[in-house]
């Protein structure tokens, strides 16, 4: 009996830990000193690549950087116009999920539930191809709609741990003072949650960015769909995938920067 | 008594409330006249801030009935939005808005709810923040001012609803003890211009210098009541002797 014991022993001393990886590139804090400097490394490393590339072997690097910036562009687009949506739903779904009504609580929570459970791709494929069937859409606004979607469910999830982060208290003052619910949620709760909801979506938005990437299966002639383009015209796969690579990782250490200065601004303000 | 022709601003009968297993609220009876100040005091877990918290529905009863101004608040047809608008409330813990300016926080009910102009809302907070002394924080955010001075932003952010009747839920206990005498200047001001007041506190100086009644609460139970000297001189029962000795 004995042995038993002994083998139950490291099962009750576990410790429960909990493991913040995070979705979007790392973003930087001051104390964290190792990832500081492998964000400069990584962020001036990045543009001394492309400088170099750009400036001793133009043949073919400087022809691939005047062809890709289109997508930029298109990747952007893709990007805010996914991440307005994914906050319009997200509110909604946050407010959902907080609602005490059991219909629109399981609405919200099954709607969390299910675009969770899905990849990012086979929702694409499925609004763009599998409904594609019952309603035409074009490449870009199906690419959004899914997009807004999937990320909708994630946003959904943050506005609610945003709202219930915002101490009692300050529903039962605006309450008391004859407020409605709405009157409250607005002018009360939902200015404050907002200093808290801001970070994880700053994260969601790089997140977003990248994923972003797969809309260029639909043919949306995004970053990486103009370098396919470029690649399979000119069969420079590896200087081609460099660049977009590149492009990518400075796109998102940058944004990652500007998140962890707004973070930091309002955490001191 | 002639109690009986003034107008009952608030009328409880047989109030029941549970929390789980737990009577909070165990058949409460109370009626508090127009411009009547009631005091009650009871020991922790007694009941009494949830009674006053039923009065503007902040806790939903199980059982009996409360009239507030006239309106039968557990009729779930009676607009409670309009009821609070008549009530003002001040908690322990404050809860002033911390992401507005002090004149803001007296102002967007005034804008929101009883849709003032923001001219006349400012002039009225104005008004109010002189009277409990703070007008030179109007431009401040709250979370800058002391607790004593974070309460009497929160009395004015009531009194600027100019409600009928004033709630207070342990107004001091989350203050340091050099705050409290601040807070309970107001208080005694207001209640000399004349407005109905209930206020759950352990203050008895403050009890005896201008409430009308006492009522002593224990286990969801209103056990006694009567006139602050009665409480300092003799309270009938054994608990309410006790609890008074233990307070002074």
């Amino acid at each position: 009996m004995a042995p038993l014991a002994d083998d139950k022993k490291p099962i009750k001393e576990a410790k429960h830990v909990t493991i913040d990886v995070g979705d979007g590139a790392a973003i930087p804090k001051r104390e964290d000193v190792g990832l500081f400097t492998a964000w400069r490394v990584a962020f001036f490393g990045a543009i001394a690549i492309i400088v170099y590339l750009a400036v001793f072997r133009p043949d073919p690097y400087l022809a691939i950087m005047k062809f890709v910036p289109d997508g930029i562009l298109v990747t952007f687009e893709v990007t805010v116009l996914s991440i307005i949506l994914a906050l319009v739903i997200g509110l909604f779904t946050g407010l959902g999920r907080i609602a005490k009504n059991p219909l629109i609580n399981g609405i919200a929570s099954l709607y969390v539930e299910v675009i969770r459970g899905i990849p990012l791709l086979v929702q694409l494929f499925y609004i763009y191809f599998a409904l594609g069937r019952l309603i035409q859409m074009p490449p870009l606004p199906s690419a959004v709609l899914a997009m807004g979607i999937c990320y909708g469910a994630y946003m959904g999830e943050i506005f609610r741990a945003g709202i219930q982060s915002i101490p009692k208290g300050q529903t039962e003052a605006a309450r008391s003072l004859g407020m409605t619910q709405s009157q409250s949620m607005y002018h009360v709760i939902l200015p404050q949650a907002f200093k808290t909801i801001l970070p994880p979506v700053g994260n969601e938005f790089v997140a977003l960015l990248k994923d972003s990437s797969l809309v260029s299966i639909l043919a949306v002639a995004d970053l990486l769909r103009r370098g396919r383009e470029f690649a399979a015209e000119s069969f420079n796969y590896f200087e081609t995938y460099t660049v977009v690579a590149l492009v990518y990782l400075i796109i998102t250490l940058f944004l990652s920067k500007l998140i962890s200065i707004m973070e930091e601004k309002i955490s001191a303000g | 008594m002639q109690d009986n022709q003034r107008r009952k601003m608030v009328e409880m009968k047989g109030v029941v409330k549970f929390f789980g297993s737990l009577r909070a609220l165990d058949r409460v009876s109370l009626d508090v006249y127009d411009g009547e100040k009631v005091v009650i005091i009871g020991p922790s877990g007694s009941g009494k801030s949830t009674l006053l918290r039923s009065i503007n529905k902040l806790e939903e009863i199980d059982g009996g009935s409360i009239i507030v101004d006239g309106h039968e608040i557990t009729d779930p047809k009676t607009n409670i939005n309009k009821v609070r608008e008549e009530v003002g409330m001040v908690f322990q813990q404050f809860n002033v808005f911390p992401h507005k300016t002090v004149l803001e926080n007296l102002t967007l009910a005034q804008i929101v709810v009883r849709k003032r102009s923001r001219h006349d809302s400012e002039k009225i907070a104005k008004d109010l923040l002189a009277k409990v002394g703070i007008l030179e924080k109007a431009k401040e955010y709250p979370t800058k001012l002391s607790g004593g001075q974070q309460q009497r932003v929160a009395i004015a952010r009531a009194l600027a609803m100019q409600p009928k009747l004033m709630l207070f839920d342990e107004p001091t206990s989350a203050l340091d003890p050099e705050m409290i005498g601040e807070v309970l200047d107001v208080m005694v001001k207001l209640a000399k211009e004349g407005i109905t007041m209930i206020v759950v506190t352990h203050e008895m100086g403050f009890a005896r210098e201008v409430s009308d009644r006492v009522i002593f609460m224990d286990e969801g139970r209103i056990l006694e009541e009567g006139s602050p000297e009665h409480f300092f001189k003799n309270p009938t029962h054994d608990r309410a002797k006790q609890f008074m000795r233990q307070i002074l």
